[in-house]
């Protein structure tokens, strides 16, 4: 309403201040922009003074010096027909107010280049200044919200109470619900601290590292094949997630972390002769243990015709680098620059290739990490492997004289060598039990394989590097050094071969780039609030969502390298503010402004991902196995879920079935099959980086939850738990039940019904029943 | 509250007494009243009750499908003529690029006269009964902003799809299936947005049938679980989360997962026989081509399509063309090879799918629609002579054609024109706005007053467009 009121009353006014230019270009650029710039959206370009006045389909936008006969101006003051922008709050009135003025003063332009070293226009490209506080006491996080949500006329919700306070930090840590005893523990803790020393007491737990180890494993692409149709094992990925998991548990700092995932080989050079000892040297294993973070990069999407020719592969893999770095390290969607300039931002194909560049003198291989006496034992049995190969060549002649012997007659059938067992004599039958016997023997005194892990090197030729023309292998376009994208600033020249990843890591982690530490702090705050400051955690272009506190994005940036880095410490600021502690209930006054929640005036409620589900029913049930480390689990499946799988000989089942209750992170991650459980509840397709998390609602859940067989053998075993802790009390069931499940005691009308309820049905369906209440699959 | 239900709790199967049962007779009816699936009367007269929405993934070629462009024989190799303007493309440069002129055959087709290559000899058989649009257009050059487009009215992330609009205006009719269903091929290039529900509450997203012999897992209740012990189950469960909702009742995530569980419920004893495809006759099964490899798959989800039609599913989503390395229809390279094994895929289960819901008199009252997220230049994507695999089409948004036909359109007529060299659509343009205010009419919603409340604007799905809508054209003799 007063949008419109006021162009009336204001192009009569004389405003005598000469408008500010740069300030409406940075109007222009975060309203206008990311449609009517390089998308040239209804043929409208607003970058250049000569196309905005000629305006788009529309014609004429600005009439110099005329606001209301403006299209412009009438489309932002929602006067007409035409609104703008769409989809989005109005301009404010100050915003409005300098618009109108610079088209009134002639719509005046500096012209002046802008110059390689001047600032980038984009916010997200400029380096993060520390921000002043806000005027206000108290936990910084607080104020910097607080002064937004008393801008909105917002009012930030009262403090959850200590039972959902203790189950939020414990899904948010460890992705597991906390005991029944500890609810009560912290429930009846006086002491002022009691909530400090909880977190620094979750923050210690080696499930922190799982928890947030699997949030990492989201944002690169982590799987344990190779995805379509032959979906290839990788044999050392759990490796790479081993080493994830400690550095979270370890609080590296993410500068290391990141380094170590992109140059550990090359920052921290080690022969890596494991000498000729048993025990390999404690300072040899620091370094290998650093060089599986590189192992990240062997580990993506990988199909057979990608390797029909050696530029092919290094193509293939070299766009895979540049993607997932692009997307974890520097939250920027890089893929479109493949094929083509980028369309909304300044990234050029150029930068695209000059970055892939950075890994062309690197390649993913295995590498033996046996000691020399471990080579020793290896092969001094190796004869027995011989021997199952000789064994193997008995089979084959006994078919072929089988073959030879049922073809005498004067039909010539052929036979399948595969299926001949139902062609044998009572003899032949014995002779082949006989050779399997001998084969299964022999095998099963073969000495293990060697250990190998799978990281990056330096391979042995260096092909220059070119531009791919539309992405394709074959059409090279012009050659590319290696470098980093220019509109993140000036690219140091990168010679040596042996040092183009420590160029990258430490331009990445250095204290002058715009996005490292923003990117990581957001991330860091998605995790606990549920969504980040940027809602769009990789992507910080203008594709993306602009950030809805802006300095305090940065201040956090800025804390974040103050504080050395450590992840824990952001986990503490974040968790111990007030904001962090808000209750999630509804409030009417609020939601009319702010529906969203955008500017979080309570504390977002959020659904469970599936690992979280999987690893609550089993925590709860009394099943979760905690043993860490090791190579990736595949857990039994139904036929039904089976059938989704290509190969079934690809799939096998840990022999040891307590592995099958260990935690979701310990899973095997198939790219071609996610587990179908996981995949209900929106588990990433590890295709590319996920950022975040979809959180759906579909009936396919609520099947999974009531009928599937891990959930109700679950319900099995809390039942069983049940009867075991409190014999033949019921009301001692139900009471534990739902202090289990949701952390509180029953009241007593639930009590009566679920009593109730047990006359006429066993126990486990009861459980079952608490597996299903959306208060378990939600934390508040 | 079905009838059916009604009966079931009163013949006093439950075994708990009248009172419970009244107590859930109770319940049902409050929670008509609030459940946001239930049915509601279209405000407008209806001719289409459901939806078939066969979506070519990657953007089929309309001058070589339904749109021929004899010029281009002409001006093959050559750059195109100056008059007919530059676009903007995804990979090449549209002046700099020749003409590649179509190696498909046109011939006229039905009573109508309806010209369509020989990619879809079948389909082609019912072109007496297509509506042709051959002016389709938006600025979406980019896969995701395209198939957004299409889907989703807008170009960019966070708007419903036509699909969850749908049901948000109209509801369910049925109480054992999901109101939008999604047959997926494989992976879609834009993901999983182009059937969300945007800032819709989340009950209104599609559902996915897997693909195979499981379309949905799960279903089976655990042995010796009868069916009043599950609702039984299920009545323990919703009074605890009503209880838990009732302080969060803006939650619409909590009040969605209640009625998923309701859902869930009922889909394990309909979603069997749903899938179960061998119900279906011989003749039925070679109808759709479901007796040769090379259509099995596409054919089996247009029976499943039809089947869904019947049991009173709104909106169905079928397509064709995955990023899994399936194929799809993006001819950026040998698109004329790509083409043929796409439509050899898709074009007898198509044309056996309108046959069949003829036959059963369904087509009247079902609106199948044809289509991509845009077309395909007449210019190539790389040189002429680089050989067969060269000979690629780039993304055109400018001007596309799309087919519809059942739901109330009368067929044999082609709406629109491109120019000649089918870059822009110049003859009664339609935007994807006029197509999806046209689907809504169809079925008896007014898209300017469907509407829904979103950061202080009343959102409709075609946003400030639509008013080139076509439905009385299309309905017309």
């Amino acid at each position: 309403m007063i949008a419109r009121i006021l162009p009336v009353l204001l192009t009569a006014a004389v405003c005598a201040q000469s408008a500010d230019f740069a300030a409406v270009r940075a109007v222009l650029d975060k309203q206008c922009l990311t449609c009517h710039g390089a998308a040239k959206m209804s043929d409208f370009d607003m970058r250049q003074r000569d196309t905005l006045l000629r305006g788009g389909k529309r014609g004429p936008a600005v009439v110099a010096g005329r606001p209301e006969e403006s299209l412009l101006y009438k489309a932002v003051a929602r006067e007409g027909d035409l609104r703008m922008p769409p989809g989005k709050a109005a301009l404010s009135d100050a915003e409005l107010a300098l618009v109108r003025d610079w088209i009134r003063d002639g719509a005046p332009w500096n012209d002046a280049p802008v110059s390689k070293n001047a600032e980038p226009a984009w916010w997200a490209f400029r380096k993060p200044l520390r921000p002043n506080l806000p005027a206000s006491a108290g936990n910084p996080i607080d104020a910097f919200l607080l002064a937004k949500l008393s801008e909105k006329k917002l009012r930030p919700s009262p403090a959850a109470d200590r039972r959902t306070l203790i189950r939020r930090a414990y899904f948010d840590l460890h992705g597991l619900p906390p005991s029944p005893a500890e609810v009560e523990a912290f429930v009846k803790d006086p002491a002022p601290d009691a909530w400090p020393r909880l977190i620094d007491a979750l923050l210690e737990s080696p499930r922190y590292g799982e928890r947030w180890g699997r949030h990492w494993l989201d944002v690169v692409r982590y799987a344990d094949t190779g995805g379509f149709e032959t979906d290839v094992h990788f044999l050392n990925a759990w490796r790479y997630r081993d080493y994830v998991i400690d550095s979270f548990n370890e609080d590296k700092p993410y500068t290391t972390f990141v380094q170590e995932q992109i140059a550990a080989d090359e920052m921290w050079p080690d022969d890596l002769d494991l000498e000729g000892s048993y025990e390999v040297p404690a300072r040899k294993l620091a370094n290998l243990k650093k060089r599986f973070g590189t192992t990240l990069y062997t580990i993506g999407p990988v199909a057979a015709e990608f390797t029909f020719y050696g530029d092919q592969y290094r193509a293939e893999w070299q766009a895979d680098a540049v993607e997932t770095t692009a997307s974890a390290f520097l939250g920027l969607t890089f893929g479109c620059a493949k094929c083509h300039d980028h369309k909304f931002d300044p990234i050029k194909q150029k930068d695209y290739y000059r970055l892939g560049a950075l890994f062309a003198a690197s390649e993913d291989r295995d590498i033996s990490i046996a000691s020399r006496m471990a080579w020793i034992e290896y092969t001094r049995f190796l004869p027995r492997k011989l021997m199952i190969d000789e064994l193997k060549k008995k089979i084959d002649l006994l078919n072929k004289r089988v073959v030879a012997r049922l073809q005498a007659g004067p039909l010539r059938k052929r036979y399948n060598p595969e299926a001949m067992e139902k062609n044998y004599t009572p003899e032949e039958k014995d002779e082949y039990e006989s050779l399997l016997r001998q084969i299964g023997l022999a095998e099963l005194r073969t000495p293990k394989e060697l250990e190998t892990a799978s990281v990056l090197v330096h391979s042995d030729r260096v092909h220059d590097s070119h531009v791919l023309l539309r992405g394709e292998w074959k059409q090279k376009g012009e050659k590319v050094a290696p470098g980093f994208p220019e509109f993140l600033g000036q690219s140091p020249a990168v010679a040596e071969n042996r040092a183009r990843r420590k160029a990258l890591a430490e331009w990445l982690t250095s204290p002058e780039h715009p996005l490292f530490a923003r990117v990581m702090v957001n991330r860091l705050w998605q995790g606990h609030f549920g969504s980040g400051i940027v809602a769009t955690p990789n992507d910080f272009g203008r594709q993306g969502d602009a950030p809805t506190h802006p300095e305090l994005l940065d201040w956090l940036a800025a804390e974040f390298a103050a504080r050395g880095y450590s992840m824990k410490a952001m986990h503490r600021l974040m968790m111990l503010s007030g904001s962090y502690r808000m209750s999630s209930l509804p409030d009417e006054a609020n939601a009319k402004i702010d529906p969203r929640n955008t500017y979080l005036w309570r504390m977002n409620r959020r659904r469970m991902e599936g690992e979280a589900v999987r690893d609550a029913v089993l925590a709860v049930s009394g099943q979760l196995n905690l043993k860490m480390h090791g190579p990736a689990v595949a857990v039994p499946l139904s036929n039904e879920e089976l059938g989704g799988m290509r190969d079934l000989g690809q799939w096998a089942v840990s022999g040891d079935p307590a592995d099958h209750t260990r935690r979701s992170v310990y899973l095997y991650v198939k790219r071609s099959f996610r587990l179908p459980m996981l995949e209900t509840f929106d588990a990433p397709d590890a295709s590319a980086s996920c950022a975040r998390r979809e959180s759906s609602t579909v009936a396919p859940q609520a099947l999974a939850m009531m009928n599937s067989e891990f959930v109700n053998q679950q319900a099995d075993r809390l039942a069983e738990r049940l009867k075991k802790e409190h014999p033949d009390n019921p009301e001692a069931w139900v009471d534990a039940g739902w202090r289990l499940t949701v952390g509180r005691a029953p009241t007593a009308e639930e009590k009566g019904r679920a009593l109730a309820f047990l006359n006429r049905n066993n126990l486990a369906r009861l459980c079952l029943m608490w597996f299903n209440l959306n208060e378990f699959l939600y934390v508040d | 509250m079905s009838i059916d239900r009604r009966r079931f709790l009163e013949s006093a199967g439950l075994g708990f007494g009248s009172l419970a049962a009244n107590f859930l007779l109770a319940r049902d009816a409050a929670a008509a009243t609030t459940n946001p699936l239930t049915a509601k009367k279209p405000p407008l007269p209806v001719t289409a009750k459901s939806v078939i929405f066969l979506f070519m993934h990657g953007g089929p070629s309309h001058i070589d499908t339904f749109d021929p462009k004899p010029a281009l024989e002409k001006l093959h190799g050559q750059p195109p003529p100056d008059s007919f303007g530059d676009v903007q493309l995804q990979f090449s440069t549209f002046k700099k690029q020749p003409i590649l002129a179509s190696r498909r055959t046109f011939r006229k087709h039905g009573q109508c006269g309806m010209e369509i290559s020989d990619l879809f000899p079948n389909v082609a058989r019912h072109a007496d009964s297509l509506a042709l649009i051959r002016s389709m257009h938006h600025d979406g050059f980019t896969h995701t902003a395209a198939l957004n487009w299409l889907n989703n009215g807008w170009p960019r992330l966070g708007r419903p799809s036509l699909g969850s609009w749908i049901v948000y205006g109209l509801g369910s009719e049925s109480d054992s299936l999901p109101a939008f269903v999604v047959m997926l091929d494989g992976g879609i290039k834009s993901g999983p947005v182009v059937y969300s529900s945007g800032f819709l509450p989340a009950v209104f997203q599609g559902t996915t049938l897997r693909h195979g012999p499981s379309p949905i897992l799960n279903l089976k209740p655990r042995d010796g679980m009868s069916q009043a012990s599950q609702r039984e189950f299920l009545d323990l469960l919703q009074w605890n989360n009503q209880r838990y909702s009732a302080p969060r009742a803006d939650d619409s995530d909590l009040a969605a997962r209640m009625s998923s569980y309701e859902l869930a419920f009922k889909m394990q004893m309909a979603a069997p026989e749903l899938a179960d495809l061998g119900k279906e006759s011989e003749v039925t099964r070679k109808l759709y081509g479901m007796d040769e490899d090379g259509t099995r798959d596409f054919g089996s989800r247009c029976l499943m399509a039809r089947r869904l039609v019947e049991r009173g599913v709104r909106f169905i989503q079928i397509w064709s063309g995955n990023t899994n390395g399936g194929g799809d229809w993006d001819g950026h390279a040998s698109c004329d090879k790509g083409h043929t094994s796409m439509a050899a895929k898709t074009d007898k289960p198509v044309a056996g799918l309108l046959a069949d819901l003829k036959a059963r008199g369904l087509l009247d009252s079902t609106l199948v629609v044809w289509g991509g997220e845009f077309g395909r230049t007449c210019t190539s994507d790389g040189s002429l002579n680089g050989g067969g695999d060269s000979l690629g089409r780039d993304h055109n948004p400018y001007g596309f054609s799309l087919w519809l036909a059942g739901g109330g359109v009368r067929g044999g007529k082609i709406f629109g024109e491109t120019d000649d060299i089918g870059l822009h659509a110049v003859k009664d343009r339609l935007h994807v706005h006029d197509l999806h205010a046209s689907m809504l009419k169809l079925m008896g919603l007014d898209h300017t007053k469907l509407t829904y409340p979103f950061q202080g604007r009343d959102f409709r799905p075609t946003d400030v467009g639509g008013e080139g809508e076509i439905t009385a054209r299309l309905m017309a003799p």
